[in-house]
């Protein structure tokens, strides 16, 4: 049936709505490609059969993809009168239950989604019916809510492979319209009011493109669909596609009788089979429609339209390149000019756009080019289809304003990582776009900001990265992309990314000098500035962006040969020793203690990290969140298995025999002296370090016992002064001298010390209170959490009262109230964002609340009162809410007007600590503004010869693993320096043990630690966590899953 | 003359006709402009990218071959950016293969040898990538010899546009690139090859060289094939 | 005015450079004057001395003992020349760099030798991988390319390295 006048077509409407809109209930799947691969296909199927089974009068249909991947198979309900309500993750075996009932006229509201009550098609409004109310509506959930659907209006909702659904949504008017008024240069007029730009990335002004065309002497011209979409991540025209075709049929009707084409080409990537076949019916059906071919709608114009299947090189994306394989020749680009607007595919004038820029011409013509400019940006407008992928929780195709920030596609739309971890950076635009770092989330997305930060919108794929993405491994695998897609023809390129890849391959195989990071700095600028086409200008951005935001990523692989997110397999050994601050050989340990060696995996334990009774209890444990035994059940418990084997040795006969081995391992006396100062976690790391090295090593520290934070910060319940005395003692016995009583700025100075000794380390912590603007902070009762402990643990007798109040959600905060809860009092921990956000060892603020400890979530302190004396009787605090999203993922915390007072004798302030700048002692230190000491970052010198700095006084208040880190680190660069060679290694025992792998993991989930019960816990400061029974530890040992053990032959053949 | 244009080129005032390219202009002018692609009267195809120029107004530089001049341009042919980038892209092509000057058969008449001393270049800072490439001696009267071939495409060009023989063309992409003769056989067992010996005259290098020569013994006529690709009308810009 | 430490070596190379070197004929008195020639294949010391102002590298770095020698050179050494195509380019050494050392090593010990054909593993230095130039391994100050340079070029080469000037970049000089 031809249509050929307005009144054929809206009877073809009429037509069409009683499909989209029956009179009865009508189950539409979602079956695009996402779809189809989450089971659709089988959701569909049980859909059939269970309208067959139940003999119900049900409207059975598929849609396109509605652009949520991540809850995909999804399903529209449409029952009449009703609102259109979308169901997620159907499974096939809820089928008939949802069947059942529809046919009662109902849905599971709990189950849904989302409902559409009415639905703007841009070319027609649908209303679907009112009702559900506890079902949110469409765009008041958080994925779509930041979204408008211009090019998507119709995706997902109607059926793609029937014309008369798109006609009864109001397609095809547009064509008809234009044909019948016969104005071409109106439509041009209205892109132009439109400014709409080309959706392939370049965004070239559509309007001016076709006007030359338009210009260009009659005869033979074509235009160009490029669906030839290859960016790795990227996948919108293909979901347009499959769920729309026919709008991209309306649109390139629209531009070839508007330029003067008789003949257009939709040129599409071979590998979307699905967008083949649809769009292939949507042909057929336009040309039996008479929409297609001769005598368009009666018009007298004519347009055909052919699909041809691109052979899958990524170049072809290229307008040259894809002219030249439409020819039949291989796909390489020409240099331009001519244009193809001047001379295209046979010579003859062409014009090529982007799918998506076709999609938004229908809906331009319709409802008018300064409609269209509302949305968006006035150099950008309207709306761009992006594809969120990679570390984020809502995966899908989100279609924006453009000038949308950044940090509402990956917080708001895209709900952040959703596995707790931070995200690190934004990939657009492909292999031809850049990274974006966190911090600068707040650029708007168009055209020319993210050109300004060195990426480019290209045509919509996203890719969030987070922690455990290596920028030198991204950088890295899309140089391999773009340098395997090189069509070569020009030697920049060709040449020039072949060396790019090399260097980046040896910077991840840690190989690389910093003269190969200069060489990528050089080639970088020269490939873009000279290559041939577009693929060769923007191949560079990927190395060149993550140089210019990750620039230290690349100086940790280049100078220490380290992978922080644990990608580069040639840097570390397994994902847990490469996340352990102090490289712990965690395997090793045990396996030694797998094989009754207890003696030696102490000695590999200890000789690690210097204080493994202690970080047995304390440690912040980063090494769980990188066991990939967590992909079976959880991680390994390592810290309480390295905590048991440091108990069991300690005080028996193997601690002197291990001490015994150390002291023969220690080199001969170097007659160089070290002296350090601190003796926390940092200084006692390095002095461990430094003593068997041979030096003869001094700490200094200004309180009465070696510990630092340990002994002095540190609850008693959380760590025995007795299990920090026993592994103080362990270092004296190795040789180290300390010295109590003294401070630094005071008894002694940096340059007094540095003319006493060959190195001087600085290793002091950050007991200053940071400063914080509160009214009543004076007020007597109120204590700096710190100090709080720390006379706690001097033995002091405070009165804090009966009640007390906790500001902060740290560990100090969380210490600091399960100490009062044990000295009796009643406890409030105040905090101004959720519980979920509390950098807090989460299991400590489980044990505090066991312990009583309540918590008071969504409140910042407003001020102190106090009574006639300055004592404090309350405090008073204001409700927050969680406001905008920073550019970090967290909500920033909003204070509201309500105000509430709470009762209390003592408040403690636990809001973040500093360095107190006294130790200077008046010297020509370099320190940063907020007092912390700048050293060079490997080195870890400052700027006085011979002085390094290490641990919170470089970082900032941080915790005992980082700390020490730092103090290994340092030992090792103080020694290097005053031998001259780097003997660090060679401290090192190694041991023989099995490698053999069991043929199945271990059954059973994590062990944890017993506890203290809670009632016995608030009566003392006896330690809570009572440590693993033999029995536990055995299994927990067994557990590991030992991903140090790596089949080399297997690996190196499946390289060949 | 409407078909005449006038364009400053390092600041000097140089006429030139309408749809000239660049390059020519430049040349006719006695400027010096590197390039190891570009025969005249053979379809320029900027793949060396040496001739890049700086034009007035254009951010990136712009291959002189495949430009065409333009009233009122202002080019530049020198700067010390484009001097930098000649001497990249020259260090490229020369450790992109195996150009062993030394047993060449072109030793002393080889364009690339010559560019790498008219550019200043010494030395290659990128290191040699020392590919294994074979060497087709199936010809009765000549030789390919890949480790010398830089993917200029003279010799394609030349056989499809004046030969019209189109044996030649390039495979595979990117690094792996390589000149073929018709469907990748042999040379020698070409069907298409008229052994006309145009390829080997435009071929900058001793990839494409006459059998039997020893080192240093073999020499081009490149000027006789543009003058033939001219003559002919071939493609001009 | 004191005289300029010249050194002269040759890793893999086939002396050609070194016999330029010797066809500058009374060139080599100017340079008497400016320097002294403290090492080399030249003259009769044994071991690299410290302190070299001007080192003249031939060769490609092909076996460890070159690794070695290119290493040692540019501690002791102020200024170091890579002198023709072989330490320039790796030139007819890198040849092999296709092959693989066992291939070549099998060639030449064992398949194009009449008798008793061995691969020597003592006396002789190991190769490496691959032939590789001079400026891969240690930083080189100066490059001379050719094969060889040309006696004129080197000449004018030294003079001006013992002039204490850095050689003119205008030098004609060319590969091969």
């Amino acid at each position: 049936m031809k249509i050929r006048d307005l009144e054929a077509l809206n009877s073809v409407r009429q037509q069409g709505l009683t499909k989209y809109k029956p009179a009865r209930p009508r189950i539409a799947v979602g079956l695009g490609t996402c779809g189809i691969g989450n089971g659709a296909e089988d959701v569909y199927q049980a859909f059939t059969s269970a309208v067959h089974t139940l003999g119900a009068d049900v409207q059975i249909d598929r849609v396109g993809c509605f652009g949520f991947c991540a809850e995909e198979p999804l399903v529209n309900i449409a029952i009449p009168g009703k609102p259109l309500v979308i169901l997620n993750r159907v499974k096939p075996q809820e089928a008939e239950r949802i069947l059942t009932e529809v046919l009662a006229g109902t849905v599971d509201q709990a189950r849904a989604l989302c409902k559409i009550q009415s639905w703007d098609h841009l070319t027609g409004v649908v209303d679907f019916g009112e009702g559900f109310p506890d079902i949110p509506e469409w765009n008041a959930i958080d994925f779509y809510k930041g979204q408008k659907k211009i090019v998507l209006r119709n995706c997902g909702l109607i059926d793609p492979e029937d014309i008369e659904e798109y006609i009864a949504v109001g397609g095809y008017k547009a064509l008809l319209r234009t044909l019948r008024n016969a104005e071409p240069e109106r439509v041009i007029e209205e892109l132009k009011t439109a400014r709409l730009r080309g959706r392939g990335g370049a965004g070239f002004l559509v309007a001016t493109k076709w006007e030359s065309m338009r210009n260009a002497p009659e005869g033979q011209k074509y235009i160009i669909c490029n669906a030839d979409e290859g960016d790795p991540g990227a996948y919108m025209n293909r979901n347009e596609i499959e769920s729309d075709p026919h709008n991209l049929i309306e649109g390139m009707i629209i531009g070839a009788y508007v330029m003067g084409a008789s003949e257009g080409i939709v040129y599409v990537r071979a590998e979307y089979p699905l967008a083949v076949h649809r769009l292939e019916k949507a042909i057929a059906q336009a040309q039996a429609y008479g929409l297609l071919g001769e005598d368009i709608l009666g018009s007298g114009f004519s347009f055909h339209l052919s699909l041809v299947e691109g052979a899958g090189a990524f170049v072809c994306g290229e307008e040259t390149a894809m002219i030249a394989s439409l020819e039949g020749r291989a796909g390489r680009p020409r240099p331009r000019p001519p244009y193809p607007s001047e001379q295209g595919l046979w010579g003859d004038p062409t014009d090529i756009n982007n799918v998506e820029t076709w999609y938004n011409v229908p809906v331009i013509v319709n409802n008018g080019g300064r409609w269209f400019a509302q949305t968006g940006t006035e150099r950008s407008p309207g709306t761009k289809v992006f594809s969120l992928v990679g570390k984020i929780k809502n995966t899908g195709l989100v279609e924006v304003p453009l000038g949308t920030p950044l940090k509402t596609f990956v917080y708001d739309i895209g709900g952040g990582t959703g596995n707790g971890k931070a995200v690190k950076a934004l990939q657009t635009g492909g292999p031809s776009g850049g990274c974006v770092p966190v911090d600068m989330f707040g650029t708007p997305v168009d055209y020319e900001a993210l050109a300004q930060l060195g990426s480019i919108m290209g045509s919509g794929g996203m890719v969030v990265m987070d922690e455990d993405n290596c920028m030198v491994d991204v950088a890295r695998y899309f140089v391999e992309f773009t340098h395997s897609e090189s069509c070569g023809k020009c030697a920049p390129c060709r040449v020039g990314l072949d060396h790019c890849l090399r260097i980046l391959n040896s910077v991840s195989e840690g190989r690389a000098t910093e003269a190969d990071r200069d060489a990528l700095e050089q080639l970088g600028p020269m490939i873009r500035d000279n290559s041939l086409c577009g693929l060769g200008q923007s191949a560079p951005n990927p190395v060149l962006t993550t140089l210019r935001y990750f620039r230290h990523e690349f100086e940790d692989h280049i100078q220490e040969g380290n992978c922080a997110a644990g990608v580069c397999e040639e840097l570390f050994l397994t994902p847990c020793e490469n996340s352990c601050p102090l490289h712990m050989n965690i395997p090793r340990f045990i396996q030694l203690y797998k094989e009754d060696r207890l003696e030696d995996a102490f000695e590999s334990v200890i000789m690690d990290n210097p204080l493994p009774a202690s970080t047995g209890r304390v440690c912040q444990h980063p090494c769980d969140d990188r066991c990939r035994r967590a992909g079976i059940d959880d991680a390994v418990n390592m810290r309480e298995i390295h905590r048991f084997i440091a108990d069991s040795v300690y005080g028996t006969e193997m601690e002197e025999s291990v001490l015994k081995r150390l002291l023969e391992r220690k080199m001969p006396p170097s007659g160089k002296k070290v002296a350090v100062v601190g003796a926390g976690p940092t200084g006692l790391a390095s002095s461990f370090y430094l003593a068997l090295l041979g030096h003869e090593v001094t700490v200094y520290d200004e309180n009465s016992e070696p510990g630092g934070m340990l002994r002095f910060a540190l609850p008693e319940y959380r760590l025995p002064k007795a299990v920090v005395a026993t592994e103080v003692d362990f270092i004296r016995r190795l040789g180290v001298e300390f010295v109590c009583n003294i401070r630094i700025g005071v008894d002694k100075t940096p340059q007094s010390l540095s003319k006493e000794f060959d190195s001087v380390f600085l290793a002091l912590g950050t007991w200053e209170a940071s400063p914080i603007d509160l009214p009543g902070v004076q007020c007597t009762g109120v204590y700096h959490a710190l100090h709080f402990l720390d006379e706690v643990a001097h033995g002091k007798d405070l009165r804090v009262g009966q009640r007390v109040v906790v500001i902060g959600g740290g560990n100090a905060a969380v210490d600091s109230a399960r100490t009062v809860a044990r000295l009796g009092a009643d406890v409030t921990v105040v905090y101004r964002r959720q519980r979920d956000d509390m950098p807090a060892i989460p299991e400590e603020v489980d044990e505090a609340a066991e312990e009583g400890v309540k918590f008071m979530f969504l409140a910042a302190p407003h001020r102190v009162i106090s009574d006639g004396q300055g004592r404090v009787t309350a405090i008073e605090v204001q409700r927050t809410t969680l406001g905008e999203f920073g550019v970090t993922g967290r909500r920033r915390p909003v204070p509201t007007d309500e105000i509430l007072r709470i009762t209390c004798d003592s408040v403690i302030l636990a809001i973040g600590e500093r360095v107190d700048t006294v130790f200077t002692g008046g010297s020509s230190l370099d320190l940063n503004r907020d007092g912390t000491v700048k050293v060079d970052r490997y080195s870890a010198e400052t700027n006085l010869h011979g002085v390094y700095a290490g641990g919170d006084l470089v970082t900032g208040a941080s915790n005992v693993s980082n700390a020490m880190s730092h103090g290994k680190h340092v030992a090792e660069m103080i020694d290097e320096r005053l031998m001259g060679e780097n003997r660090f290694a060679a401290l090192f025992g190694s041991y023989t043990y099995s490698d053999e792998l069991p043929d199945e993991p271990v059954a059973g989930g994590r062990n944890s630690t017993p506890l203290l019960p809670p009632e016995e816990r608030r009566k003392s400061f006896e330690e809570v966590m009572l440590g693993f029974s033999p029995d536990q530890v055995s299994h927990e040992a067994h557990r590991c899953l030992r991903c140090d053990v790596k089949d080399e032959c297997r690996v190196g053949a499946a390289a060949e | 003359m409407p078909n005449q244009v006038k364009l400053k080129i390092d600041g000097e005032y140089v006429e030139a006709k309408a749809g000239e390219s660049v390059l020519d202009a430049a040349r006719a002018a006695g400027k010096f402009i590197p390039s190891l692609c570009h025969v005249k009267g053979l379809t320029p195809v900027g793949a060396c990218r040496l001739c890049m120029v700086e034009v007035a107004g254009i951010p990136r530089p712009m291959p002189a071959c495949t430009t065409t001049v333009q009233d009122g341009m202002v080019i530049s042919t020198v700067s010390e950016k484009l001097t930098r980038y000649r001497q990249m892209i020259m260090q490229l092509l020369l450790s992109e293969r195996n150009h062993v000057c030394a047993v060449c058969v072109s030793n002393g008449s080889c364009e690339l040898q010559d560019m790498a001393s008219k550019l200043g270049v010494t030395h290659s800072e990128f290191p040699y990538r020392y590919p294994r490439l074979p060497v087709d001696a199936s010809h009765p009267r000549f030789v390919l010899d890949h480790n010398r071939c830089i993917l200029c495409t003279r010799c394609v060009r030349v056989c499809a546009e004046v030969e019209g023989a189109n044996t030649w063309n390039i495979m595979s992409r990117g690094v792996t690139s390589m000149l073929a003769a018709d469907l990748n056989g042999n040379w020698g067992d070409s069907e298409t090859c008229t052994m006309c010996g145009k390829c080997v005259e435009a071929c900058p290098t001793g990839a494409l060289a006459v059998k039997g020569k020893a080192v240093e013994e073999m020499t081009k006529n490149t000027d006789a094939v543009s003058r033939l690709a001219t003559a002919r009308g071939g493609t001009q810009q | 005015m004191k005289k300029v430490r010249l050194a002269t070596t040759w890793l893999d190379g086939c002396s050609g450079c070194h016999m330029s070197l010797l066809d500058i004929d009374e060139g080599i008195l100017k340079v008497a004057e400016l320097a002294d020639i403290v090492y080399g294949p030249l003259v009769d010391i044994k071991e690299y001395p410290e302190n070299v102002d001007v080192a003249l590298v031939e060769g490609a770095v092909s076996s460890v003992e070159d690794l070695e020698k290119v290493r040692t050179i540019r501690e002791r050494t102020r200024i170091v020349v890579s002198l023709g195509d072989c330490a320039v380019t790796s030139n007819v050494p890198s040849m092999r760099n296709q092959c693989g050392v066992p291939a070549i090593l099998e060639r030449a010990y064992l398949e194009n030798v009449t008798a008793e054909g061995q691969i020597p593993r003592e006396v002789v230095p190991q190769l490496l991988p691959v032939a590789r130039p001079v400026h891969d391994i240690i930083k080189v100050d100066v490059f001379i390319p050719g094969c060889p340079p040309s006696a004129q070029l080197i000449l004018n080469c030294v003079a001006d390295l013992c002039s204490g000037r850095m050689p003119e970049p205008s030098l004609r000089y060319k590969f091969g």
